[in-house]
C-alpha cells in the first residue's frame, strides 16, 4: 500500500508537469531563434483562462485548446513583430505583454470565476499501462500529457538531429552567416516565434481543462508558473531533454516538500513549500557558474587532478546561451 | 545609445499604454451599485453627525443608507466572499440600503495598498459603515475604526470586541460577527464518517489559526460521534488526517498546491476530504478521481452553491448566511441603536436552511446515499435538540487534559481551542 501510494505520487509529478514542458520547449524554440519571448507568465494566465472559457461555452475540449494555442501564437508573434518588424527592445516588449495578458485574463475571465467546465478524461494507454511499475508512472494518465512526452522528444530531435534545426540554431548563433547561406533568418525567427508560441499557449488550458481544472481568476494558482519556466528554459541550455529534466526535477522538489511536511515536524513547513525555488536557482548557479571568469581563474590555482575532473564537470554542466539570443537581425 | 533611448522609450509608452488600460480596472468590480452612491455624500456628507451613536434619524428617509464592504477575494470566487456579497445584496433589498464594494483585498492582488486605505477610499465614496470580511484584516479593522470613530465597522470573524474574549478592545463603533460554522462542520464530519469505505477522512486545511483548528475539530467531533454512534464502529479504526496548505488558497511558492494535497490523500486511501479552504481543489479532484472509476467523495466550504461544481461527489456543504446579522447591524446602524458587540450567531434550529434566520446552513448534495442522508437528518435534528460534542472528556492532540467527564466547553474554550484533538492527525501548531 504505502508503495503504491509512493509511486501514484511520483506519477502525479509526470501529470503535473505536462504543461511547464510545453512552455518550456515552446520557450526553447523561440530562443533558439534569437528571439527573447518573456510573456509567458501572462500568456499561460491568459490562455488559461480562454481554453477554459471557450471549452465552457461550447463544451468542446478541442477548441479550447486550440484557442489557447492561437492566443499563444498571437502573443509570440507580436513581440517577433515588434522586435524585428518595427526594431522595438524584445524585453521591454516582452514584459508590458506579460503584464498585459494577465490583467486581461483577470478582467476578461471575471464571468467564469469558478464555473463548472469540461476536464479532459484521464485515458490509459492501452498494453502500456499494464507494464508493471512503469504503467502506473507514466501511462495511466490523459492525453496531454502523453503529448508532453512527443514534445520533449520531437524538440530535441528538431533541434539537433534535421537540417531544419540545424538552419534554427544557425539563426540563433550567426544570423549573418546563415543569411549569407540563402536563409531568410527573419522569416524563420517570425516562424519559430508563432510555433513556440502555441506550444506556450497550450499550457494554459492543459492547466485550466487538466491539471488544475477550472478558473478561479487571481485565486488560480498559476500566477508564477511562467517564469518558472523561463528559468528552466535557462537552466535546461535550451536543450529539449535537459529542460524537460528540470521541469520533472521541480515538480519533485514541490512534490517533496508535500510529503516530507508530516515527516519532518521540526522543520517550518513554509521552508518546504518555498524550498523548490532556491533550489532551482542554486542550480541555475551551479549550471552557469563555468561561464565565469572568476571560476576559470580560481580553477587554474588548483592542483592538476582536481583543476582536470572540475573542468570537466563544469563543462559537461555548461550551457551557453545561443550566441545572438536578443540581437535583432538586419541584412545588409 | 539610439538604441537604448529607444528602449526606455518604448517601454515607458507601453507602460502607459498598460496603466491606461487598466486604470478602470479598479473602479470596474463596483458597477452597477456604485454610481448612484457617489452622488448624494458630496453634499451631505458634511451635516452628518460625527458620533454614531447619534447617526441622524432623518437622512434615511431621503438617501438610502450607504455601506461599504471589503472582499479578501473575488466577489464572484463561489466560496466566502461571494457568501458575504450576496448577503450585501440581501441586505441592499431588504433594507433599500447601498451597498459600494472593493474586493481582492489582499496584498497578492494588491500589493502595497492596506485594508485601511481602501476602507476610506469607500468612506470618500459615501459609505457610513464598512465591512472587514476576512481574518487577515483584523488589524486593519481595529486601526481604521480607531481612526474613525465616526464610521461604523463589522469585522467579520473578528473577536476585538468580544468582551470575554482574549483580544479585547473597546471600540464603539464595531461589531464583530461570526456564523457558528462548528455545527455545519459537525454535519459534514457526521456526513463522511457515514460514507467513507475505507475509513480514512482527509481535512484540507487552510493555515493554522484558532479558528480553523476550532473547525477541523468540530468536523472530527461530528465524524467520531456518527462513526460510533451510528455505525456502531470503534473510533480507533477512524483515520481523520487534517493536512494545512498555508494560506485560504494556492499562491505558487508561498503555499502547498491543494490539488496535489488533495490528490495525496486519493492516493493513500482517503476517500472522503472535507474542504477548510476559499476554493474547490477537493472537489474537482474528487471528481477527476470519480471518473477513474474510483470512490471518492469530498464536501466543499463557504458557499451555498459549492456543489454545483461537481454534484457527482458532493456529499453537502456547510455554508455561511452572513445576510440576516448584517441586516441586523447595518440596521442598527442606520436607525441609531447600534451597540458595539460580539455575534456568534448559530443556525436556527427550526430550519437551519432558512436564508432569513440562520447564520450557518448545510445542504445536502447528490452524492450523499439515501440512507446516510437519513442519518444526516437524524444528526441534525439530535443537534437542534441539545446535544453538544463538546463535553468533557476530551484530550488534546498531546494527550493533555482539555475537558473533565462531564465538563461542557465554553465559548472560549472553543473559540480559542490550542491544539487539535486527541484522534486527529496532523499539526497543531503553526511553526515558527
Amino acid at each position: 500500500m504505502e508503495d503504491l501510494t509512493l509511486l501514484l505520487g511520483f506519477a502525479g509529478i509526470f501529470a503535473f508537469s505536462a504543461p511547464l514542458i510545453f512552455a518550456v520547449v515552446g520557450e526553447t524554440l523561440i530562443e533558439r531563434a534569437g528571439i527573447v519571448n518573456l510573456a509567458v507568465n501572462g500568456t499561460i494566465l491568459l490562455t488559461a483562462m480562454a481554453g477554459f472559457a471557450v471549452a465552457a461555452r461550447t463544451g468542446s475540449l478541442v477548441l479550447g485548446f486550440l484557442v489557447g494555442a492561437l492566443i499563444g501564437a498571437a502573443v509570440a508573434w507580436l513581440i517577433a513583430f515588434s522586435s524585428i518588424t518595427l526594431k522595438q527592445s524584445q524585453v521591454a516588449i516582452g514584459f508590458v505583454l506579460t503584464l498585459l495578458t494577465r490583467d486581461l485574463a483577470y478582467f476578461l475571465g471575471n464571468p467564469y470565476m469558478g464555473l463548472a467546465g469540461p476536464r479532459l478524461p484521464s485515458w490509459h494507454f492501452p498494453l502500456l499501462k499494464d507494464v508493471p511499475f512503469l504503467g502506473i508512472l507514466f501511462f495511466q494518465h490523459d492525453w496531454m500529457t502523453y503529448l508532453s512526452y512527443l514534445v520533449i522528444f520531437l524538440g530535441w530531435w528538431w533541434i539537433f538531429h534535421t537540417r531544419p534545426g540545424l538552419i534554427l540554431q544557425g539563426i540563433g548563433e550567426r544570423p549573418a552567416a546563415a543569411y549569407a547561406r540563402g536563409t531568410d533568418v527573419n522569416r524563420l525567427r517570425y516562424l519559430y516565434s508563432v510555433v513556440g508560441g502555441a506550444l506556450i499557449g497550450l499550457a494554459g488550458p492543459i492547466y485550466s481543462l487538466s491539471v488544475k481544472a477550472g478558473w478561479k481568476g487571481t485565486i488560480s494558482g498559476l500566477d508564477g508558473l511562467g517564469w518558472i519556466a523561463l528559468s528552466i528554459t535557462i537552466f535546461g541550455g535550451w536543450n529539449p531533454l535537459r529542460a524537460a529534466f528540470g521541469v520533472y526535477l521541480f515538480g519533485f522538489l514541490q512534490w517533496l516538500g508535500l510529503v516530507l511536511q508530516p515527516r519532518l515536524p521540526g522543520i517550518p513547513s513554509q521552508v518546504l513549500q518555498v524550498a523548490p525555488f532556491p533550489l532551482m536557482i542554486l542550480t541555475l548557479l551551479l549550471v552557469n557558474i563555468g561561464n565565469a571568469e572568476w571560476v576559470e581563474r580560481t580553477l587554474a590555482a588548483l592542483p592538476d587532478r582536481w583543476r582536470h575532473f572540475l573542468k570537466r564537470l563544469l563543462r559537461a554542466l555548461r550551457a551557453n546561451p545561443p550566441a545572438s539570443l536578443g540581437v535583432p537581425f538586419e541584412p545588409e | 545609445m539610439r538604441k537604448s533611448l529607444f528602449t526606455v522609450f518604448a517601454f515607458v509608452l507601453g507602460l502607459s499604454l498598460i496603466l491606461s488600460a487598466c486604470a478602470p480596472k479598479t473602479p470596474t468590480p463596483a458597477p452597477a451599485t456604485q454610481a448612484p452612491a457617489t452622488q448624494p455624500p458630496a453634499t451631505e456628507a458634511p451635516t452628518q453627525p460625527p458620533a454614531p451613536t447619534v447617526a441622524p434619524t432623518e437622512a434615511p428617509t431621503q438617501a438610502p443608507f450607504v455601506f461599504g464592504m471589503l472582499l479578501v477575494g473575488p466577489y464572484n470566487d463561489r466560496g466566502w466572499s461571494q457568501a458575504h456579497y450576496e448577503a450585501g445584496k440581501y441586505v441592499e433589498q431588504k433594507l433599500g440600503a447601498k451597498m459600494i464594494y472593493l474586493d481582492k483585498v489582499n496584498p497578492a492582488d494588491r500589493p502595497g495598498t492596506t485594508a485601511s486605505q481602501l476602507a476610506e477610499e469607500l468612506v470618500a465614496q459615501g459609505a457610513r459603515l464598512i465591512i472587514f470580511n476576512s481574518d487577515d484584516m483584523k488589524d486593519e479593522s481595529t486601526k481604521f475604526a480607531q481612526e474613525h470613530p465616526d464610521v461604523f465597522v463589522i469585522m467579520a470573524s473578528g473577536d476585538q470586541v468580544w468582551k470575554e474574549g482574549k483580544a479585547y478592545t473597546e471600540i464603539p463603533n464595531m461589531i464583530n460577527i461570526m456564523g457558528r460554522m462548528e455545527y455545519g462542520k459537525m454535519i459534514a464530519g457526521c456526513a463522511a464518517a457515514l460514507t467513507t469505505q475505507t475509513g480514512k477522512i482527509g481535512y484540507l486545511g487552510p493555515l493554522i489559526n484558532d479558528e480553523t483548528r476550532r473547525l477541523a475539530a468540530s468536523a472530527y467531533l461530528g465524524a467520531r460521534y456518527c462513526w460510533t454512534k451510528y455505525l456502531g464502529k470503534d473510533a480507533r479504526d477512524l483515520a481523520f488526517k487534517v493536512s494545512w496548505i498555508g494560506f485560504w488558497f494556492n499562491i505558487p511558492g508561498v503555499t502547498d498546491d491543494p490539488t496535489k494535497v488533495a490528490d495525496d490523500f486519493i492516493n493513500s486511501g482517503y476517500d472522503v476530504i472535507i474542504s477548510g479552504i476559499d476554493t474547490t481543489e477537493a472537489l474537482t479532484q474528487a471528481k477527476k478521481a470519480h471518473d477513474a472509476g474510483k470512490a471518492v467523495w469530498a464536501i466543499p466550504y463557504d458557499f451555498i452553491g459549492a456543489c454545483e461544481e461537481a454534484p457527482d461527489v458532493c456529499l453537502g456543504v456547510p455554508y455561511f448566511n452572513w445576510g440576516p446579522e448584517y441586516l441586523k447591524a447595518i440596521k442598527a446602524a442606520a436607525e441609531g441603536t447600534w451597540q458595539s458587540q460580539f455575534v456568534w450567531a448559530g443556525p436556527d434550529w427550526k430550519d437551519i436552511n432558512n436564508p432569513d434566520t440562520s447564520a450557518v446552513g448545510f445542504v445536502k448534495g447528490k452524492a450523499l446515499s439515501e440512507n446516510a442522508a437519513r442519518m444526516v437528518d437524524q444528526f441534525i435534528s439530535e443537534l437542534a435538540g441539545g446535544l453538544n460534542l463538546w463535553v468533557g472528556p476530551l484530550k488534546l492532540q498531546d494527550g493533555t487534559e482539555y475537558l473533565k467527564e462531564g465538563e461542557v466547553a465554553t465559548d472560549q474554550q472553543i473559540w480559542y481551542l490550542p491544539q487539535l484533538l486527541e484522534g486527529m492527525e496532523g499539526q497543531s501548531v503553526p511553526q515558527q
